[in-house]
């Protein structure tokens, strides 16, 4: 996630904090007990808003969510009903299996058009580079509907791609690019691509290139290089972005909706037909925290990777 | 050998602007086709016309949508602001148990996938009788904006020299007159951020407004609503309109946090 940069403290602060250091450095020590109590209630206060928020507005209604998957919507009972049922309708897991396959196949995308993306990035002058960067940053800040809605305009039947191909001759008939799954695979890929790129950016820019020359130097080809040096040091980062774009597909709502033109159910449209048109809380319930589950766990795996990489 | 190593550096040059097209095409395919004069969706436009921003700013419904997408940000936003800043001084000045903890639940929802708080906050809402109703919508969104907010803060707190509020406890400030003198007063340009990109989120949200806004329009539900319908040029221009706006919140939010520094750091 592309952040901006912490605030420094300008010229006059790094001053006054010159001069009076050493008076901090002694006053700390003096009533350290009586305040530190003090600091607790000061800190709790500060934290309540957010608290609150996030307890009630957050917390509970997730934690709401999980007891209806749990509970007879009539007697309040605990049951794994739901689940059972969940389990036995083949409709909803073959639903399951596409979302998961779907997302497979635009993590496999964004693996394929970011990392030479990246790895081009790296290459060039810092002046370009800064372009480049600043153009994928600049896709991340359009809104995801209308990136999604811009490939109807250059994939549709009168649109960029099939007029293109028609006049060259290559079609004699308009093809049909959506609708299905693979106008979907193009609009999450195209969406979910900055996740990837930035972050490998990063890693790749931290690749010491001292360890390149090396191998260099030994007489190693510029395709073993890259295959045996460069590759292996970035896999840790490319592995989790990876993770994160295939977390991300997994509840991806917007894009399947509008591209597959309701032709392609898919796990997040499947919830929103739940709630919205049967009013089957209990089943978009179970659905919520199956894929909360596989989330947070894919999730933890993320960190892991992150930290043993950082 | 130098022409193998040329060809693999034209190879590489081809496919990283390839790929960079590919990604900036939306982008640049949109705006063209704000101004087509043609009622169907071809590109290149056929002839150029301002019609489709004229049926824009003269349809009711956009202009409602319009100023309630305005409000909401604006109010969601402010909110997580303040709810977010103050929890990110905590998280990054106190020390106590369960801080981490405490830190993974601030950013839960942004890990958790939308359609999950969706699915919760209908349930929940409708429960509570706030389902559909504006106030509902203002807490949904500030809970999908606030954890932006506590990871900007806290990157700027951190960043904050200690020593200074150190200072100030030794001159007798309390907390509270720390922070609201020393600290926050130093760190307007990353609460400026903070709040830019809070309201850009919640002006481009569609999943959980789709579930509890009920029959309050904003501008991504229409368009979202348009889309599944029935494709109408009037989104086009809608979109470019989106487009200008949320690439000014980001000039203006690298602006205010100094030039360039988005892009040398912070990935």
């Amino acid at each position: 996630m592309t952040l901006p940069g912490s605030y420094e403290s300008g010229p006059v602060a790094s001053q006054t904090v010159a001069a009076a250091h050493d008076v901090a450095a002694e006053a700390t020590a003096v009533p350290a007990r009586r305040r530190a109590s003090l600091r607790q209630w000061e800190l709790f206060f500060l934290l309540l808003p957010m608290l609150l928020l996030i307890v009630l507005i957050f917390d509970l209604p997730i934690l709401n969510a999980a007891y209806w998957s749990i509970s007879d919507p009539k007697t309040g009972a605990l049951t794994l009903g739901h689940f059972r049922d969940f389990l036995d309708s083949t409709a909803y897991l073959r639903i399951i299996w596409r979302t998961f396959f779907l997302s497979l196949e635009v993590t496999a995308a964004t693996i394929l058009l970011g990392y030479p993306l990246a790895y081009w990035a790296t290459k060039l002058p810092p002046r370009w580079r800064i372009v480049v960067l600043g153009l994928v940053v600049t896709t991340f800040w359009v809104s995801i509907l209308v990136r999604t809605y811009a490939w109807i305009v250059i994939l549709g039947s009168a649109g960029l791609i099939n007029r293109l191909l028609m006049w060259a001759g290559v079609v004699s008939r308009p093809i049909e690019f959506l609708y299905n799954e693979f106008g979907i695979l193009v609009g999450m890929t195209n969406v979910l691509l900055p996740f990837l790129v930035l972050p490998l950016f990063a890693a790749m820019m931290r690749v010491d290139m001292r360890l390149l020359q090396v191998a260099e130097t030994l007489g190693a080809s510029r395709f073993r290089i890259f295959w045996q040096v460069f590759f292996p040091l970035t896999l840790p980062t490319l592995a989790a972005s990876a993770i994160l774009v295939f977390i991300l597909s997994l509840g991806f709502y917007i894009t399947p909706a509008v591209l597959g033109g309701g032709r392609v159910p898919l796990v997040a449209n499947m919830m929103d037909l739940l709630i919205n048109r049967f009013a089957r809380w209990e089943t978009a319930a179970v659905v919520s925290v199956v894929l909360m589950v596989v989330t947070l766990s894919l999730y933890a795996v993320y960190q892991w990777l992150r930290e043993k990489n950082a | 050998m130098t022409a193998r190593r040329f060809l693999s550096d034209l190879s590489l040059t081809v496919c990283g602007l390839a790929v960079l097209v590919f990604l900036l095409l939306p982008v640049l395919v949109v705006a063209p086709m704000s101004f087509s004069d043609a009622k169907s969706l071809e590109f290149p436009p056929p002839g150029f016309s301002l019609r489709w921003y004229q049926s824009l700013f003269g349809s009711d419904i956009w202009v409602e949508a319009g100023i309630n997408s305005l409000v909401l940000a604006t109010i969601s936003s402010t909110i997580a602001l303040v709810c977010g800043t103050l929890a990110a001084y905590v998280l990054t000045r106190g020390a106590f148990r369960g801080r981490r903890l405490l830190e993974a639940n601030f950013m839960a929802p942004m890990i958790v996938p939308a359609i999950i708080t969706a699915v919760a906050h209908y349930i929940a809402f409708a429960r509570l009788g706030i389902l559909g109703t504006f106030h509902g919508l203002v807490l949904g969104h500030t809970i999908l904006a606030v954890p932006y907010v506590v990871l900007i803060m806290q990157a700027a707190i951190r960043g904050f020299d200690i020593r200074i509020e150190q200072v100030a406890a030794t001159l007798g400030a309390s907390r509270l007159t720390i922070l609201a003198r020393v600290v926050l007063p130093n760190l307007w340009p990353s609460a400026a951020a903070a709040w830019i990109f809070a309201f850009v989120l919640s002006f481009d949200e569609v999943v959980v407004t789709l579930f509890i806004s009920g029959a309050h329009l904003t501008i991504p539900k229409r368009m979202f609503a348009e889309l599944i319908i029935q494709v109408n040029p009037t989104i086009t221009a809608v979109a470019t309109l989106l487009i200008a706006f949320n690439l000014l919140a980001l000039a203006v939010l690298l602006l205010v946090s100094r030039r360039g520094r988005l892009f040398e750091r912070g990935y």
